[in-house]
């Protein structure tokens, strides 16, 4: 259930979109605009106070309420600006050394409450984003921005550290700008519980509405909006934890969005005409997390993990699964082995990348030669008296990663290894994580754009390092990769990296996984974006021929 | 006094409404200890992961399979094993703590009895299901053993009010008084008069116990927080169904029956057995 | 209840961790450090101890990291739809579980029991219905109610709710509460069925039927005479089995995401959210003294001879 560990997201800061056309001064035909969508989603954020979100859930609704200064191409380019779009900003100028951008803000650009958005609200959120009291998460994906200055009252500068093809990106993706005459009197510590986050007031095109804890979540058009209303009148979350019970409510027509349709419900969307499917790639892939070093302290540099700290171990169990069927199982046409510790999309060269082949009799073979025996007492390997058995956990709250520990327990046992599972909430789960108290656990990285989470993952020095892998020749891949400028430079350095990273396997890749998106035929959307499907919501719109009544409520105050 | 616990023992075989739900007890309890053998399946085995998950009841797999290809029908047969164990265990534990705190009270009297009897009071007072709540939100995970302990040490309280209430009217009976006038010790008192007049009641509380327990380790299971996956206990098979009722109703109806089948039979026997000490 | 207070609080502080080791992302341990000195987390425990008795007394129950706000916010809000739907739920099974054990209790005079196939089969039904687990028969009856008839599977009201008439919110409201209303009143009224039948019963037997009957008086009054009498020992089992009442409402709540108390408590319970979690205890205890309190009350007024006995 803690979305913040388990889909961590430092690095995966989703966001907000490629609007196209998002600049159009104002009012589309009056038939565009209207309607009401309504959301099923399986839980709540813990909150809309944008550098405490991380969770997808929390972000598809920041993004609707809060702008950032530019946003990313809907290519996902990474490098310099090539592709961005001006959100907040309306331009920007590159000083002669590329170690600073200054920013220049839309003048018509207002708050929620109407006051005009100034540099200073830039400056201040760069210093919510960076403050210890506050420990964003998004803070350490921000290393390079040394400070943001005022230049005047609509110019906010932004310096950074060293040059980097990232810089641009590095900006804009990760920061959502803060009122700060709403909120620099609240002292840094209490920001996080501020009612701000409960009633959060931004410069999106859609503004917040309410809020009913564990229940819904709506958010209305901002008809003042600088850069045009949003077209649908109101979203409206339902959050409907039971997947059952979410699917109950998208097929009585009760929903027209829904994120997680099963393999299972296919019949039904068959006969749901009212019904589409779209297919959605997230980046995102699902590993098996090992930890290379004993459990518990000293954290992740510790003595070499009895079992997992064996790199012949870690390869003889990649070899040991079968990805392609498991995915079948798990996933059945929804998901696909993944190739590297990244999904496909985020791999620049996924021909020259060699993943590790299902070879059973290879996989025996390797842990005989590296001394592992097979006693015939239990049928479970040994080396000097200790037997190959560890233990794996996954969050109980998802089928799919609890599903896994499962198959993956029965694949172990036939080259004789012994894999406990333990499936725990997701909270504890995070706690023995973080305090190296683990053997191995299922995860997921939500990855952003450009793979720039890398580091923070599989680097040295990276926090969310969480198995402890150290390795010299990947860092040094991975900066090269991550330093270059050039594109087909870039391409070959980035596969010395993910190949160094399926040599040593620090972790079992197994799966990504393409969301079936059940919506409702009457909307018509803009492309889903992979880093965010929201991304494009407020130019969402309903197709005025099929209009339903909720569609007509329109935008005054409830009765 | 021997005569007499034979002749009601007598009686309460012979009544149908005793009967009937001692069968069925004895037959789960058979299922139960048979498991490996009347199973068609290994239940934590996977079938075929592709070809045989999540499919509905047929001849080949009675109760269906679950997500990862087990068949259901050998998980309930293994899970009434685990199932049964743990309210068997944990009630025995709330029997054994329940009646030792229950005779001291009755036994010491004055301040230990005041004071045993109002921490009884606070602790009745606590909601179970919303104490167990709080205890996984620290301890979850629990181990088998340990949820053992946790449900029997939730559960002794009533007993306990129960037992001293029993004791303190016996304690007045006239051959109690004439046995500690003529100067039995106590530990004999307790071991030769006292124990084998609760017997009756205690009888008859394991019974409602154990079937209030099934209900509670299914409850707890269902939410996770009690037997974890994979071994099978009727409500981990549940809570492995738990969104899926849509779909995969199977995981949810068959384990379910099971547990209410062993309910009723323990709280029949219960209903049963009080009619006859107590009518 | 300054007990169970502390009960709650031994209990939540022998956790292996707190709600702040949970939070991921990067943080350090010093911002760790921080958030625990800020709720005081980092002090001895007896000074933690006072420090939240005194903050509990005062109406500081805590932060509710699963809720991100106070949890007197979360309980103010999370309470009163618990007890709408437990108040409504207990009402109904005792209307109902008092005439149909009162109904079966009046036979036992004319018949014998062994042969009463009518009291026979509602008592079989009753066992039935007592015996499954709560959380059970409200999937049951979800998934029933959900296909068959149209139902809302949870939730307290439509999404849309404020957007209704008058009379279609009442609507509204009525739907989302028929399920887990129905689910909870069923369990509630087995219960009462079992113990009134059986108080009925030893109450037709007491002298003073046949004291009555023999005076010639009306069979109405007297069977209302008896019901009066077998009336006390009811309303002590409602109270005594508050606490069994509240812990089914839990699981009618979780399984239909009705938001009250118990859902609230199991998302406290997956995010190690202690604040909330020992708060909610404290209440349930606070409900249950106060459930039988009422009972109490309610078997004074009802049952003169108690009244006598006290004065």
């Amino acid at each position: 259930m803690n979305r913040a560990i388990l889909r961590c997201i430092p690095l995966v800061i989703f966001l907000a979109t490629a609007c196209r056309g998002a600049d159009r001064p104002t009012a589309s035909p009056n038939a565009e605009v209207g309607g009401t969508m309504i959301i099923v989603q399986p839980a709540e954020p813990n909150s809309l106070f944008p550098p405490k979100v991380s969770d997808s859930q929390g972000l598809s609704v920041v993004n609707a309420i809060f702008d950032r200064l530019a946003e990313i191409g809907p290519e996902l380019e990474t490098n310099g600006d090539a592709g961005f779009t001006p959100r907040l900003a309306q331009s920007w100028t590159w000083s002669a050394d590329s170690l600073s951008i200054a920013f220049a803000l839309n003048p018509k650009a207002r708050w929620h409450d109407g006051a005009a958005v100034r540099a200073e609200d830039v400056r201040y959120t760069f210093a919510v984003y960076t403050s210890d009291t506050v420990a964003s998460d998004i803070k350490s994906a921000i290393p390079n921005i040394d400070s943001v200055s005022v230049r005047d009252s609509l110019t906010a500068v932004v310096w950074f550290k060293r040059r980097l093809p990232s810089q641009f990106f590095e900006a804009t993706y990760n920061m959502y700008i803060l009122p700060s005459h709403l909120l620099a009197a609240i002292p840094m510590g209490a920001l996080a519980t501020a009612p701000f986050g409960r009633n959060p007031i931004g410069t999106g095109r859609f503004r917040f509405a309410r809020w009913e804890p564990n229940a819904r979540l709506e958010i209305v058009a901002d008809t003042a909006n600088a850069r045009g209303r949003a077209k649908l009148d109101r979203v409206l979350w339902t959050f409907v934890a039971d997947p059952a019970a979410a699917t109950t409510k998208l097929f009585a027509g009760d929903a027209d969005f829904y994120e997680a349709i099963r393999p299972e419900n296919k019949e039904q969307m068959r006969t749901a005409t009212q019904l589409r499917l779209h297919t959605v790639r997230p980046l995102e892939y699902g590993y098996l997390q090992y930890n290379l070093h004993r459990r518990g302290k000293p954290l992740r540099h510790g003595p070499p993990h009895p079992v997992l700290g064996d790199a012949a171990v870690r390869r003889a169990l990649a070899m040991a699964v079968d990805r392609a069927r498991l995915a079948r199982s798990v996933f059945d046409a929804t998901g696909d082995a993944a190739l590297a510790n990244a999904p496909r999309v985020l791999i620049p060269d996924t021909i020259a990348v060699v993943p590790i082949a299902y070879d059973l009799a290879h996989a025996r073979a390797l842990l005989d030669s590296a001394g592992w025996r097979v006693n015939p007492a239990d049928s479970v390997r040994v080396r000097n008296g200790v037997r190959l058995s560890f233990e794996m956990m996954a969050p109980s709250s998802s089928v799919p990663r609890t599903t896994y520990l499962a198959l993956l327990q029965d694949q172990f046992k036939s080259i004789g290894v012994e894999a406990k599972t333990l499936s725990l909430d997701g909270p504890s789960m995070g706690t023995r994580v973080m305090s190296g108290d683990f053997d191995a656990f299922m995860n997921v990285w939500g990855m952003s754009p450009g793979r720039l989470g890398m580091p923070q993952t599989w680097g040295a020095t990276g926090d969310l390092n969480l198995g402890g892998y150290q390795s010299t020749a990947f860092d040094v891949r991975l900066d090269s990769a991550l330093s270059a400028f050039g594109t087909s430079e870039a391409r070959r350095l980035w596969t010395g990296a993910f190949q160094q990273l399926i040599d040593d396997e620090p972790g079992l890749v197994l799966y990504e996984q393409r969301k079936a998106v059940a919506m409702h035929v009457r909307i018509q959307n803009t492309p889903m974006r992979p880093d965010a499907w929201y991304a494009g919501l407020a130019d969402w719109t309903i197709d005025p021929a099929q209009r339903i009544p909720r569609d007509r409520i329109g935008l005054g105050a409830p009765r | 006094m021997t005569s007499e616990v034979t002749l009601s023992r007598q009686r309460t075989l012979n009544a149908p409404a005793t009967l009937l739900p001692m069968l069925l007890i004895v037959a789960l309890a058979g299922i139960a200890i048979a498991a490996p053998v009347l199973a068609p399946y290994a239940p934590n085995t996977p079938l075929d992961i592709v070809a045989s998950k999540s499919l509905p009841p047929s001849r080949i797999h009675w109760f269906g399979t679950d997500n990862i290809s087990r068949d259901v029908f050998s998980r309930v047969l293994f899970g009434a094993r685990v199932s049964l164990s743990v309210a068997a265990a944990s009630v025995a534990l709330s029997l054994a703590v329940g009646t030792s705190v229950g005779a001291v009270a009755a036994f010491a009297g004055g301040v230990w009895d005041a004071v045993l009897m109002r921490t009884i009071d606070v602790l009745l007072s606590i909601p179970r299901v919303l104490l167990l709540l709080a205890i996984s939100a620290i301890a979850a995970p629990l181990p088998l053993v340990a949820l053992i302990a946790l449900i029997g040490l939730t559960g002794w309280f009533d007993v306990a009010r129960l037992v001293r209430g029993e004791v303190q009217s016996l304690l007045t009976r006239d051959f109690i008084l004439a046995a500690r006038a003529s100067g039995v010790r106590d530990s004999r008192l307790l071991r030769k008069h006292i124990v084998p007049h609760l017997l009756p009641t205690l009888a008859v509380s394991a019974t409602l116990g154990i079937a209030s327990t099934i209900a509670l380790e299914a409850g707890l299971s269902y939410l996770g927080l009690g037997v974890q996956n994979p071994t099978a206990s009727w409500g981990s098979i549940i809570q492995l169904g738990k969104g899926l009722i849509d779909t995969q109703w199977w995981l949810t109806l068959f384990p379910g029956l099971a547990a209410l089948t062993a309910v009723l039979a323990c709280n029949a026997l219960g209903d049963a057995l009080r009619d006859h000490y107590a009518p | 209840m300054f007990v169970a207070a502390t009960f709650a609080f031994v209990l939540l502080h022998f956790a292996p961790g707190d709600a702040y080791s949970s939070i991921g992302g990067g943080m350090t341990d010093e911002i760790r450090a921080t958030l625990r000195a800020q709720r005081g987390y980092d002090l001895p425990l007896a000074r933690q101890y006072v420090r939240w008795l005194l903050a509990l007394a005062s109406g500081d129950w805590g932060w509710s990291t699963s809720q991100q706000r106070w949890v007197s916010d979360v309980i103010a809000e999370a309470i009163p739809r618990t007890l709408v739907l437990m108040s409504l739920a207990l009402c109904a099974s005792l209307a109902l579980g008092m005439g149909i054990g009162a109904w079966q209790g009046a036979r036992a005079e004319r018949h014998v029991a062994a042969r009463d196939t009518a009291d026979r089969a509602v008592s079989v039904v009753t066992l039935f219905v007592y015996s499954m687990p709560q959380f059970w028969l409200a999937l049951a009856l979800m998934f029933c109610g959900v296909r068959w008839f149209g139902l809302p599977s949870g939730g307290a009201v439509d999404d849309l709710h404020d957007r209704l008439s008058a009379a279609d919110r009442l609507v509204d409201r009525l739907r989302h509460l028929l399920l887990p209303w129905l689910s909870l009143t069923l369990a509630g009224a087995a219960l009462f069925t079992r113990f009134q039948r059986s108080a009925m019963r030893d109450a037709i037997r007491e002298p003073f039927v046949r004291a009555a009957r023999a005076k010639g008086s009306r069979e109405r009054d007297i069977r209302f005479q008896a019901w009066r009498t077998a009336l006390s020992p009811v309303i002590t089992i409602a109270g005594l089995f508050f606490p069994a009442l509240l812990g089914g409402a839990v699981f009618v709540e979780i399984v239909y995401a009705w938001p009250g108390i118990g859902s609230a408590v199991l998302k406290g319970v997956d995010y190690r959210d202690y604040d909330l979690v020992a708060a909610v205890v404290v209440i349930g205890s606070a409900m249950t003294a106060a459930g039988s309190f009422l009972a109490d009350l309610t078997r004074e007024l009802v049952d003169p001879r108690n009244r006598l006995e006290h004065s």
